[in-house]
């Protein structure tokens, strides 16, 4: 009864039918339905699928390859010297007139392509290049070409992902972040290990952490890879060893395998900048022939001796992670592989780096572990350990991608003992290859390719100006809020500057002129606080530490911007003015 | 008239055609691509796969045939090939080890053999191989793990052989150690464990014995002979273990019986020739009338006597019986005089006495020159076999 009369009373049931009505709307069944198509959200779920698709591909690219492989190699473990001479001679053949007459855009690795997808195409790719990718690399692989299947595949995955998002009419923005979606998906696929795939696409392809992309990214490798485990299994593609650090002084010869790793990830990656153009640069009847001389050179390095170096070389490195084979001759197969990959790589051969460099890698932890072994028995580990370590020294090293190749190998040998190693070993070999060689390897290309697009080892290493750079002392008294504006005049006798901050009470900033305070005064308020005669509308704050392009947010708008401490909000640090703020712009860009 | 149509269906071309671009339906559409792209793919894999496993099966059969014929080396190429198309396949990666266990390189078996282990800790097969590979490598504590695990894990086939075989090996190694307690302990759990087939007992009676468990050797090869009389290993075998039980007749018996069947049989000659002569010079066994014993008392004195000529003891070497401190030498002589069948007769303590100086003179010189032949070994093993009587 009370209720009825109460005014009060009869508002809130108006709000709470007003809100009940809002609520029913909102969860409506078309307004859910509609919400759950909102772009932002059909992504997430356009990524499920990206992740299933690419996962599909990458199981039937690895079908292909395999059977390439059968019919061209033969069914043995042993190869005839016949087909070892012939069969990538004659693929090379076919897989040139396919690159230059039906996929032109095919060449190399994928990851640059991908890249570019991203930075200039608006995450177009055309379909075409990744049936092309698909049939060129399968064949090169499968014959023996020195190359892996994981760039390619993370190129169909960018393929598929790009198609994907056409039909679906994504938004401009959505379809640039497509392509790295697909990317994720396909490597990890390729690789059986998502954490990697996300990491390294964030890391190389992406170049930063944006919470917007990361669950697509995330999303489409985990499907892909659990795509590619119900066809193809869950086991890793080598077997992993036994992974144990003897002694702490073993790190020694970790870092050892650092040092010999950077080196020869400059020696690869010298190999392939300075050839492949020249290569590029010949005639084009030669293009014809590259593949088909490089082939056949590898086959006349496998006669010689080495036939592990043929393909991806995945169960060499398992057999080199078991002890299989002497140092010496893990020592000549990380040569050699690195002569073999040069010959396909700058041929033009369509085919991807991961898979050699892993390899060499591989062997070259293996030899070096051996070697240790031999002098310090009772000091060292198992020579799996150092394989392993090796794969990531190369990745570090070559790849130039340093935090990949960490959680690679963590995630490839599921052991998290070997951590220290890698670190050590991955430090040693990123830090010689980095200084012996500025440019990593995809951005050479990149450039060889005549594309600028973003560098993300030279975006990471990028000296980033912060307000303290520009920031300067207050010129003259700071004014407190709570005091009359006859006190704040009287502060002000002497000091010369006219832009004058104001320190609020309890909290904030504010900013007032000379003249405004003289107009205040003579309107008779000078008993008033000072406080109350400004404007509601409070005067922005920086901390020293933040970018100097948050500055420029500002400056336009206030000629003064206080600079304060994190700790204590009122506790002035200093000012920033747009004068300031250029000069440091000016005098960064002069060097 | 074709115009009219067009415009008639025009509005609804376009009606279909703004659902279709619906994104609901543009999911439903990508659903369907995606569930017949998985359905092509999983035939796909059926075909890859069942050509793999014949293509593996091929190669597997022929390393089986290589690694029967002992030749390793092709055996080894051929179950990689078949690990090429089924890496995980038990069977190939066991048969590999196995060649490359044959070709000894037991260190890249290895690897197999643990990455088999780790899937199937109790398969027999892979732990016996384990414990062969740790023995060869001087690891003995993993060995006979390996071992143990081997006799209480699974077999394919014929399961009680292969642990039997494992337990035989994991003796033969704690025997090598000279681990004789756990050896014997094996060796009973063994024991109970066989029927009475002859090759078998003759194999535990042999290990029994090299377990210094004459008791359980003697029964073992008693159980042979029930089966076999005359198998002339297990003759051997029961005279040797009787022997060293201290039953000399039996020993007699039974050296006695391998002797005759086998005329080469130079250890049971010996041993044989050892037991008359204690059963000869034994002055304390049953059933002898009292000339008989003095005259072999006068024997065992005097084959005393002549070992202490052949070697002499230093002087004080060892306290008399009554803790005087003169010399066997010395205490020798003294009763020299005494010993003759009419002083055994007046004194029947005499010989005793004279028994115990001739012991005491077998042991020390046994010390000091070491382990005698002849009578002088019969003596000192009376003694020892009288020991505390």
């Amino acid at each position: 009864m009370a209720d009825e009369l109460n005014p009060e009373s009869e508002l809130h049931v108006q709000n709470g039918r007003g809100h009940a009505a809002a609520w029913i709307h909102e969860h409506s069944p078309r307004q859910l339905w509609r919400m759950a198509f909102r772009e932002d959200r059909f992504f997430l779920i356009l990524s499920v699928f990206i992740g299933v698709l690419s996962g599909l591909s990458v199981v039937c690219f690895r079908f292909a390859i395999d059977w390439s492989r059968l019919y061209l190699l033969g069914t043995g473990a042993v190869l005839t010297p016949m087909r070892m001479l012939l069969a990538p001679s004659l693929a090379g053949l076919l897989i040139a007139v396919l690159v230059i007459h039906l996929f032109p855009t095919t060449r190399g690795s994928g990851v640059n392509q991908t890249k570019a997808a991203l930075y200039i195409f608006n995450g177009n790719i055309p379909i075409r290049t990744a049936i092309g990718k698909f049939i060129t690399a399968a064949l090169a692989i499968g014959s023996g070409h020195s190359l892996g299947p994981e760039d390619p595949s993370l190129q169909i995955g960018a393929c598929l992902a790009s198609l994907l998002g056409r039909k679906m009419r994504l938004s401009r923005d959505r379809m640039r972040l497509i392509a790295p979606v697909g990317a994720a998906a396909g490597l990890a696929a390729a690789f059986n290990a998502p954490i990697s795939a996300v990491l390294f696409v964030i890391e190389e392809v992406i170049g930063r952490w944006t919470a917007g992309i990361l669950g697509s990214v995330v999303l489409s490798a985990i499907s892909s890879v659990v795509v590619m485990r119900w066809f193809l299994g869950s086991e890793s593609l080598f077997r992993i060893p036994a992974v144990e650090l003897k002694n702490p002084t073993e790190l020694i010869a970790y870092a050892a395998l650092g040092v010999v790793g950077g080196l020869a990830s400059v020696v690869f990656a010298s190999g392939i900048t300075t050839l492949r153009p020249k290569c590029k640069a010949l005639p084009l009847w030669t293009q014809y022939l590259q593949p088909a001389i490089g082939g056949l050179l590898i086959g006349v390095i496998a006669m010689l001796g080495a036939p592990q170096v043929m393909g991806a070389g995945y169960e060499y490195m398992d057999q080199a992670m078991h002890g299989q084979f002497t140092w010496q001759f893990l020592a000549i197969l990380a040569g050699a592989k690195i002569v073999a990959t040069l010959l396909s790589f700058v041929s033009g051969t369509p085919g991807g780096m991961f898979a050699p460099t892993l390899f060499i890698g591989a062997m070259l932890g293996a030899s070096i572990g051996g070697l240790q072994h031999i002098f310090f028995p009772h000091l060292t580990g198992s020579t799996g350990t150092y394989a392993l370590v090796g794969m990531g020294v190369l990745f570090a090293g070559f790849l130039r991608a340093p935090m990949t190749s960490v959680f690679m190998v963590l995630e490839v040998s599921g052991n998290y003992s070997i951590i220290l190693p890698v670190i050590v070993a991955n430090t040693f070999a990123y830090v010689i290859s980095r200084g012996l060689q500025p440019i990593a390897i995809f951005d050479l290309l990149t450039r060889q390719d005549g594309l600028d697009l973003p560098s993300m080892e030279e975006q990471r290493e990028e000296d980033v100006l912060r307000v303290e750079d520009a920031m300067q002392p207050a010129d003259g008294p700071v004014l407190e809020g709570e005091k009359t504006l006859d006190q704040a005049l009287a502060e002000l006798d002497g000091a010369k500057n006219d832009d004058i901050l104001v320190r609020m009470s309890p909290g904030g900033w504010n900013s007032v002129t000379r003249e405004q305070l003289t107009q205040l005064a003579g309107e008779g308020k000078g008993a008033s606080k000072l406080g109350s005669l400004l404007p509601i509308r409070q005067v922005p704050y920086l901390h020293p530490d933040h970018p100097l392009e948050m500055a420029l947010r500002y400056v336009d708008r206030w000629p003064i911007v206080p600079v304060v401490s994190r700790a204590d909000f009122r506790q002035l640090e200093g000012v920033v003015s747009q004068r300031a703020v250029l000069e440091r712009y000016r005098e960064f860009g002069e060097g | 008239m074709l115009e009219k149509q067009e415009v008639m269906a025009s509005p609804r071309l376009a009606k279909y055609r703004f659902y279709l671009r619906q994104r609901p339906t543009l999911l439903v559409v990508l659903s369907v691509v995606t569930v017949l792209f998985f359905l092509s793919v999983t035939g796909l894999a059926k075909i890859y796969f069942g050509q793999r496993e014949s293509l593996g099966t091929r190669w597997f059969t022929r390393g089986l045939a290589d690694l029967k014929a002992a030749n390793y080396a092709a055996a080894v190429t051929e179950f990689r090939t078949a690990l090429l198309y089924s890496r995980d396949d038990y069977s190939y990666q066991l048969n590999l080890a196995e060649a490359l266990i044959g070709l000894k390189r037991t260190g890249e078996a290895s690897a197999y053999l643990l990455n088999l282990w780790d899937r199937e800790p109790d398969n027999g097969l892979v732990n016996l191989e384990l414990a062969r590979i740790a023995r060869q490598q001087r690891r003995t504590d993993d060995a006979i793990r390996y071992y143990h695990d081997a006799e209480y894990a699974a077999w394919p086939r014929d399961e009680e052989n292969q642990r039997r075989e494992a337990r035989l090996e994991l003796i033969d190694l704690l025997l090598q150690n000279k681990d004789i307690g756990d050896a014997q302990a094996e060796l009973i759990a063994l024991a109970a464990n066989v029927d009475d087939q002859p090759d078998m007992q003759k194999e535990i009676g042999d290990l029994f014995l090299r377990a210094a468990d004459y008791e359980h050797a003697l029964a073992a090869y008693r159980t042979v002979l029930r089966a076999n009389r005359h198998d002339e290993t297990a003759m051997a075998g029961a005279g040797y273990a009787a022997f060293q039980l201290g039953r000399y007749p039996l020993a007699q018996h039974y050296l006695g019986l391998a002797t005759t069947t086998d005329s080469k049989d130079i250890r049971s000659a010996q041993l044989l020739q050892t037991a008359d002569a204690v059963l000869h010079l034994d002055p304390f066994r049953p059933q002898i009338s009292a000339v008989d014993r003095s005259k072999i008392v006068l024997d065992d004195f005097a084959v005393a006597g002549r070992r202490l000529s052949t070697c002499p003891l230093p002087k004080s070497s060892a306290p008399g019986p009554n803790g005087s401190s003169s010399s066997l030498d010395d205490e020798w002589n003294a009763l020299k005089s005494r010993m003759n069948t009419v002083g055994l007769r007046r004194d029947p303590n005499l010989a005793d006495t004279a028994m115990d100086l001739a012991f005491r003179i077998e042991r020390e010189t046994n010390v000091l020159c070491g382990t005698p032949s002849g009578a002088d070994l019969a003596l000192l093993l009376i003694a020892k076999l009288h020991e505390g009587t």
